[in-house]
């Protein structure tokens, strides 16, 4: 998937488009918008950066499952099998990019599957169809007549937090550095009912 | 500077996926193995003033190990499918070799104490031997199981397992001592002044000996923190978070402090070292200390956002 940032007008279709279409439970998200505000009055800027499942090719969580319930289908797209998954919850805390989540009703692990019941279907996922400027793209990036690898090979994109070995398949064109990673002593708000979960 | 004018705000939760039965799961294996390791160097030096000590902390290894799975499987969102764990195993997860461990180190805990139990010490001497090595192995494992979980910095480094055993070392001693002395001063009023005097004398050496143990955790835990401190941006995080941030007071404070140096002190102090009362203070303040490891370790591991 590529998203082009200078496209996104953070109108939080897709957060919206994707609760609608798995069903996800409020208090948890599969897709969202991680805001970030940079720099002092009267010089601000916000940026904005839609996140979601990388669906890496050497997926860390889908390595540390141990009921291989996280797998990798053949066509990369990493996957959660919703009658194996005990709720360890080691994958969520291996995932360098806290998008994992237990669903409260069900009780297992889920994450963005990139719709793979709508790919399967032949169709793009909930995100991407609802896009108003058409900022994310899905597709097979080594299909080279498909749109996904015209801009891959047209634009410099990046991913998040690339150290982390993981190779994402979600590409970024023009997105903020800052905003892409979490920044040693930034502040972090959490908006109301985004506290953090503690039950110890 | 730029820093200090970023600011992120999350519209989505943050969920700290693994609770402190984590924490006590680790705690309690730690308590396990070390104690296992304790009554094999007992009962191999098979002098007759181990004795004792080689009985309570077999019986104390199996016990301790049969409640710390019930953590993990309490801690898990599902816990009538822990059978998955078996059937669907994946080999580069650090917690199927985990699973497996826990029950073969069980079963192997039992089998050794009966034998110690029933005296029949070279049956007891060869089952300690292989033993040990799975007694290190079901702990150590629990460090690599941090270790592995390769997005959080503060457990992502190769000085985790060894920490994580050593530690255990420590709180398994300090549980060794309580009983022993507890042991010594109301069961055991039978015996001869001889013996007791003796059994004393070995308490108070066992105590001394976990002041060594603690003085090898203090290094290892000084050289992950040092390390931290000039690796990347988040592992930098991580350092400042336990030694000035919101876990600092448990770490600095209860962890170093209270459970390790006093400690240390209480033991080879030159006017408590002859008494047991401060053995037995010093080996509560340990398992104190320890306890508040595994929990800076888990929950601190965890509150540094990763969105
Ligand atoms: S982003 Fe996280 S959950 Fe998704 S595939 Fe990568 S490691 Fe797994
Ligand atoms: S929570 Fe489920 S998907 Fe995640 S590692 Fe455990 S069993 Fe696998």
């Amino acid at each position: 998937m590529v998203i082009d940032i200078r496209r996104c007008i953070a109108c939080h279709a897709c957060t919206v488009a994707c609760k609608a279409e798995m069903s996800v439970p409020l208090e948890v998200n599969t897709t969202w918008l991680k805001i970030v505000e940079k720099g002092t009055f009267p010089d601000v800027r916000r940026f904005w950066i839609p996140r979601l499942c990388n669906n890496c090719t050497d997926a860390i969580c889908a390595r540390n499952c141990p009921t291989q319930a996280t797998y990798k289908r053949d066509d990369g797209i990493v996957v959660v099998d919703q009658h194996r998954c005990i709720g360890c919850k080691y994958c969520i805390a291996s995932c360098p990019y806290d998008v994992r989540y237990i669903n409260p009703l069900k009780n297992i692990v889920q994450k963005c599957y990139f719709c793979s019941h709508r790919v399967d279907a032949g169709l793009v996922p909930a995100c991407v169809e609802s896009c108003p400027t058409r900022a994310m793209v899905f597709g097979d990036k080594n299909d080279s007549k498909s749109e996904v690898a015209q801009l891959l090979a047209a634009n410099a994109t990046v991913v998040i937090k690339k150290e982390m070995q993981t190779d994402p398949q979600v590409f970024y064109i023009n997105a903020d550095e800052t905003a892409m990673s979490n920044i040693e002593n930034d502040n972090h708000y959490y908006t109301e009912g985004a506290l953090i979960k503690l039950k110890i | 500077m730029e820093h200090a004018d970023v600011n992120v705000v999350y519209s989505v939760q943050h969920q700290l996926p693994l609770v402190m039965y984590i924490g006590q799961y680790f705690f309690f294996t730690g308590l396990s193995a070390g104690s296992f390791v304790i009554s094999v160097i007992a009962t191999l030096l098979g002098r007759k003033e181990f004795k004792p000590i080689g009985k309570i902390t077999a019986l104390l290894a199996p016990c301790l190990l049969i409640i710390a799975p019930l953590n993990l499987i309490l801690d898990l969102e599902q816990p009538l499918r822990f059978w998955h764990l078996f059937l669907f195993y994946n080999w580069t997860s650090p917690i199927t070799y985990g699973s497996f461990l826990l029950t073969a180190y069980p079963i192997m805990g039992i089998i050794y104490a009966v034998m110690v139990y029933t005296n029949r010490q070279n049956a007891a001497k060869i089952l300690g031997i292989l033993g040990i090595p799975l007694a290190i192995s079901v702990h150590g494992y629990t460090g690599f199981i941090l270790a592995l979980a390769k997005a959080r910095a503060l457990w992502n480094t190769a000085a985790m397992p060894t920490i994580f055993l050593v530690s255990a070392m420590v709180s398994g001693i300090g549980l060794v001592v309580i009983i022993a002395a507890v042991r010594w001063k109301w069961f055991d009023k039978k015996a001869d002044k001889e013996t007791r005097e003796g059994d004393k004398k070995l308490i108070l050496q066992l105590a001394q000996f976990m002041a060594y143990v603690i003085m090898l955790d203090l290094f290892l835990i000084l050289s992950d923190i040092l390390v931290l401190l000039t690796a990347h941006s988040d592992a930098f995080e991580a350092g400042m978070l336990i030694l000035t941030g919101n876990f600092a007071p448990l770490f600095v404070g209860v962890e170093i402090i209270m459970g390790s140096i006093l400690p240390i002190i209480l033991v080879l102090g030159p006017k408590s070292r002859k008494s047991l009362s401060a053995a037995v203070v010093a080996s509560i303040l340990v398992n104190i200390g320890v306890y508040a490891m595994r929990f800076v370790m888990v929950i601190g591991g965890q509150t540094i956002p990763l969105s």
